[in-house]
């Protein structure tokens, strides 16, 4: 099964136990409202770690009615951030969510030894997108956390993000590994690493999808412009997965995804113990909630 | 291979540098009696011609040319090919350096721009079902990708000749796995793309693959890898000269297997062989030059 559109998530969720999701640091009003509003929509249960006047006041402002709601009173982002990382690793939550505090703050706490999410595997970032010219949902990654993968950094962002994919239903996942063009170019890297995923793929190295790059971003999305160009390729113009070069490739990718093709967007922090929603401030708020939904979607405990 | 050649009913002439050497003399006799080829036989006149008499040959059969030395013989040789007089040269009892020297020269030599010299040999294995073609057994110690790419398409070049539309081509190792312990894995993943997207041409190409599962169904079977070479090679790229000289000698002492070969990358087919090497083969290398004329 693939997503036709960010909505089809919903579907994943319905009749199963409603996930926990705790908002460290919650008294923050982007983030608030967003779990508020996925609470309210029946997706998650949350449970609310902060200064507990700072959320009052932002829920009463906002007319949020939180009376059921339960809300843990630390003042301390820092120990806020560690209280509901400790939630998670002890299996009393099954997603964290950044609150009013900086993304390198809590992942520093995720990676805590002792008591963080830490799972061995590599973390990164999958974003998922629903824009009206694809026929259906493509995911995205790493846009936002690896900078500069190397062929083993690669391979463990693949298989974070085909597990997810695995997880939201998608058996076989069609992995585009982009590059500027698709052929094999030995002075662009990207097409270098791009041949030797494909192969490692064939040989059941990276398993549960199907690999193929390089694609230029034509080839990978556009059936017509692969077939112009000759491609033989089960994952040209069918991607289910984008694997960028880099995150200045990715980055402006999502943003123009974003800003000019008026893509919905979902995305979630991968390779932890637990889905992490981790979303900036100039998120929308339905990028917010959405990314929430996909936590709930691809939660596995 | 010889049915093939005499099928071509052509006749090309033959240089042949420093000729003074028995089983050179015979191999070209043969060739000549067999109507493949007219010699022009390049070294100490003197020599040649007592061996001619030793073996009971007609030396007028041959053109026969005087040389002082190695040298000025394979300058010769490669000098008659580069104007048109002569289709393949041959290197007799030359030493290969000094041949080779003759061959690379940048004015007067025979190599295409640019090209990467290499060598292609075909074996005739009596335990394999067809020809199976090898490179590189005999100049580059340790090829590099682009060598690898050349490598591939000269051999590939050669099968198509013998009739082989898309040839199967197996980019050797020690398994089929992908490791960061062989770095020739690399580089044949970059080729087996290259040849996915077309930037090789004409070949069905799959590697790292063992030499199991590159000539044995049985082994993919077992193993049940997904390979389109499928145990059918045609044509087996090695990671090393150290891997593939080994390889054919074994075949060739202990499986009662032959092998003609050719340096690639000239303009004209160059033979070069062993001077330790029977009669036999230096003339199945002939018939091979003839065929790739």
């Amino acid at each position: 099964m693939v997503l036709k559109n960010l909505n089809d998530l919903r579907r994943l969720i319905e009749g199963g136990p409603k996930k926990k999701l705790v908002l460290a640091a919650a008294q923050d009003q982007h983030s608030l409202g967003a779990v508020i509003k996925a609470w309210e929509e029946n997706i998650i249960d949350p449970i609310l770690i902060g200064d507990k006047d700072g959320i009052q006041n932002i829920c009463s402002l906002n007319n949020y009615d939180i009376t059921s709601l339960k809300i843990i009173h630390e003042p301390d982002l820092e120990k806020s951030v560690e209280m509901a990382v400790k939630m998670v690793s002890s299996k009393q939550a099954d997603i964290l969510m950044k609150g009013k505090i900086g993304s390198s703050a809590l992942l520093r706490c995720v990676l805590n030894k002792e008591w963080g999410l830490r799972t061995g595997n590599l973390l990164s970032h999958i974003a998922l997108f629903e824009v009206d010219t694809y026929h259906k949902v493509i995911a995205v990654t790493d846009v936002a956390m690896n900078i500069a993968p190397n062929l083993k950094e690669k391979i463990a962002i693949v298989n974070n993000s085909v597990a997810c994919l695995n997880r939201l239903g998608y058996n076989i996942p069609k992995v585009a590994v982009l590059g500027a063009v698709e052929m094999v170019n030995e002075n662009m890297g990207a097409t270098l690493d791009a041949a030797l995923l494909s192969k490692m793929n064939q040989r059941d190295q990276i398993r549960n999808c199907i690999i193929d790059g390089p694609l230029a971003f034509d080839n990978a999305v556009s059936i017509e412009s692969s077939r112009q160009k000759g491609i033989r390729s089960e994952v040209a113009g069918d991607t289910d997965l984008l694997l960028m070069p880099d995150i200045e490739v990715g980055n402006v990718l999502y943003k123009s995804l974003v800003f000019f093709a008026k893509a919905k967007v979902a995305s979630i922090i991968l390779g932890a113990l637990a889905p992490i929603v981790l979303t900036s401030r100039s998120d929308s708020e339905q990028a917010k909630f959405d990314s929430i939904l996909l936590a709930a979607a691809s939660s596995n405990s | 291979m010889e049915q093939k050649v005499l099928a071509l009913k052509k006749k090309y002439r033959i240089a042949v540098a420093w000729a003074q050497d028995h089983n050179t003399v015979g191999a070209i006799h043969m060739a000549v009696v067999k109507g493949l080829v007219e010699a022009v036989m390049i070294g100490k006149s003197a020599e040649i011609i007592k061996i001619c008499r030793a073996e009971k040959i007609d030396e007028k059969l041959f053109t026969i040319i005087e040389a002082e030395s190695e040298n000025q013989a394979s300058i010769k040789a490669v000098k008659l090919a580069k104007e048109g007089n002569a289709d393949i040269v041959m290197k007799g009892l030359a030493g290969t350096d000094k041949f080779l020297k003759a061959v690379m020269d940048k004015e007067n030599g025979l190599m295409l721009p640019n090209a990467v010299l290499s060598y292609v040999g075909a074996l005739e294995i009596p335990a394999y079902h067809k020809l199976l073609f090898l490179t590189d057994p005999a100049v580059i110690p340790f090829p590099d990708l682009d060598q690898k790419i050349a490598m591939a398409e000269y051999a590939i070049d050669m099968a198509r000749r013998f009739g082989i539309d898309k040839p199967k081509i197996a980019l050797l190792g020690a398994s089929e796995k992908m490791s960061r312990h062989f770095e020739n894995s690399v580089d044949y993943a970059i080729m087996c793309k290259m040849a996915d997207r077309g930037q090789i041409k004409s070949c069905v190409m799959d590697g790292p693959l063992d030499l199991f599962l590159a000539c044995d169904k049985k082994s993919i079977e077992i193993k049940g890898v997904e390979t389109p070479v499928n145990g059918d090679a045609d044509i087996l790229l090695f990671p090393s000269l150290e891997s593939s000289n080994p390889f054919y000698k074994g075949l060739m002492l202990f499986a009662k297997s032959e092998l003609a070969g050719l340096i690639r990358g000239t303009e004209k087919p160059v033979i070069v062989i062993s001077r330790s090497e029977s009669e036999k083969s230096k003339y199945f290398c002939i018939t091979l030059a003839c065929f790739m004329v």
